[in-house]
């Protein structure tokens, strides 16, 4: 018979291991439902923000030939692509890192150009490295995310390092690959284009954070605002601004951008926690069966010995009476 | 004067702080204080630490005081996009006398030091200012001594 004290332990160290991921489960727990209220409290800001700068970048593109800011001109020859990558710090968080640098991949295949040069990756969490393992792309630089956010402070290194690069011509693009965060259960990964702000590019890449309905900021959206706003019968009007569009752009568009990254980060930190949440759960209840199996099992086999013990006594007392 | 309404939204990237209807509003911008009307044209403008006032339409008023940020004027509609913003009556009296001399206080140890701190330190003197402001002038309204 399998021996018994051999079942005995594994079911130890099963219930010790459900012991861990229970407690792991609950940690992320908490720290979901923190990162969750961080998330929805920035949402409005930082769609309404999208938003207005949508709007600014189709109100001057439409109308004048050149843009209002250099963030707002698309580059004719994209050379370069510059991708943010939010990962987690850490693994057991179930597909979460494997959906977005999936993701990151795939979006990098269908929409790269013959003569583009291979898009480089700024890394947030430590995990995302392996998209350089997988499928061999450069890293530029690599942050650490810290498990609670909570200040916009966090993002703005990595905001000036794109903003930099991409003024200076290092890069022509920048795209942020992010998880978007639906509910406990859901979890969407996203690439979304930062720079250059642009109204026209595949609807794949606009700014759609989270399921609120006013918040839904595609082209038909931005189009609609345009209609009801910005035109009467006879007028379509510009926007004015005050003291001057460079001024008010110059600091409106690094600080928008800044946000838009800080919602990223955000969204992305609330997905990994439901995720590892979900993942820890699903562990827990593994365990569980699995412990319940070899329970029953090791019931059997000690039934059995027993069996076997009290058939071997009463043959030999049988011997003996004869 | 017309009846028709703005729609108002003033949001920080903590909160929603109002979201009315309203039919006048009054914003600090950096050339100075403007107030907006139904029928505005389009604007874009970078907003100073100060009062906002606004006019319902049954007459009354309420002040918000902000820290800087960005208003969006469109024809019925004005958002504003504030760093940091609160109601008047949220605002805690005391506590803004305590931060503001605190802060006073570093700008006259730090001076000769670090100018980006001391940036930042001004600015919040400014915010403190701003809020202090706004809390007399709904005091004033309120008839509240």
């Amino acid at each position: 018979m399998a021996n018994t004290r051999d079942i005995q332990n594994r079911i130890k160290s099963i219930n010790n291991t459900k012991k861990i991921t229970k407690a792991m489960e609950m940690v992320a727990a908490s720290k979901m439902r923190r990162a969750i209220e961080a998330v929805l409290k920035t949402r409005t800001y930082a769609n309404l923000s999208w938003n207005i700068v949508l709007n600014l970048s189709q109100a001057t593109n439409g109308n004048h030939k050149k843009a209002l800011h250099p963030l707002l001109i698309k580059r004719e020859n994209i050379k370069k692509v510059g991708i943010i990558l939010i990962s987690s710090n850490r693994g057991l968080c179930g597909g979460f890192n494997t959906a977005i640098i999936n993701k990151a991949h795939n979006s990098i295949k269908i929409h790269m150009e013959p003569e583009e040069e291979q898009p480089e990756f700024i890394i947030i969490g430590k995990k995302g490295v392996t998209i350089n393992k997988y499928y061999g792309y450069d890293i530029a630089a690599e942050f650490p995310k810290a498990d609670i956010i909570s200040e916009i402070k966090e993002v703005l290194p990595i905001a000036k390092i794109v903003l930099d690069d991409y003024l200076s011509g290092k890069y022509d693009k920048i795209m942020v690959a992010y998880t978007d965060y639906v509910n406990a259960a859901k979890q969407i990964p996203r690439v979304k284009q930062l720079l250059p702000i642009d109204i026209s590019t595949q609807d794949e890449y606009l700014g759609i954070v989270g399921e609120d309905t006013r918040v839904g900021i595609d082209k038909e959206f931005v189009d609609k605002k345009k209609e009801k706003y910005l035109r009467d019968e006879k007028h379509i009007y510009e926007y004015t601004f005050e003291p001057n569009p460079k001024e008010v752009l110059d600091e409106m568009i690094p600080r928008l951008i800044e946000v838009q990254l800080f919602q990223a980060l955000l969204e992305s930190n609330a997905s990994e926690h439901s995720a590892r949440m979900s993942a820890m759960h699903q562990a827990t209840d593994a365990a569980q069966d699995m412990a319940d199996e070899l329970t029953l099992f090791y019931n059997k086999s000690r039934q059995a010995a027993i069996t076997n013990e009290i058939a071997e006594i009463s043959a030999g007392a049988n011997a003996l009476s004869e | 004067m017309s009846n028709k309404l703005i729609k108002f939204e003033i949001v920080t990237p903590e909160r929603v702080v109002l979201k009315e209807q309203v039919v006048q509003i009054t914003v600090p911008t950096k050339q100075g204080e403007i107030t907006v009307l139904p029928n505005h044209i389009p604007l874009v403008a970078s907003l100073m630490p100060g009062v906002i006032e606004i006019i319902r339409e049954d007459g009354n008023s309420e002040i918000m005081s902000v820290s800087g940020g960005f208003i969006e004027v469109l024809k019925d509609k004005v958002v504003i996009l504030a760093d940091t913003a609160e109601m008047a009556e949220e605002i805690d009296m005391t506590r803004v006398e305590e931060a503001r001399e605190r802060a006073e206080k570093t700008v006259k140890e730090l001076r000769h030091f670090d100018r980006e701190r001391f940036a930042g330190i001004n600015a919040g003197i400014a915010k403190e200012l701003a809020r202090s402001r706004a809390v007399k002038r709904w005091k004033k309204i309120k008839k509240i001594d």
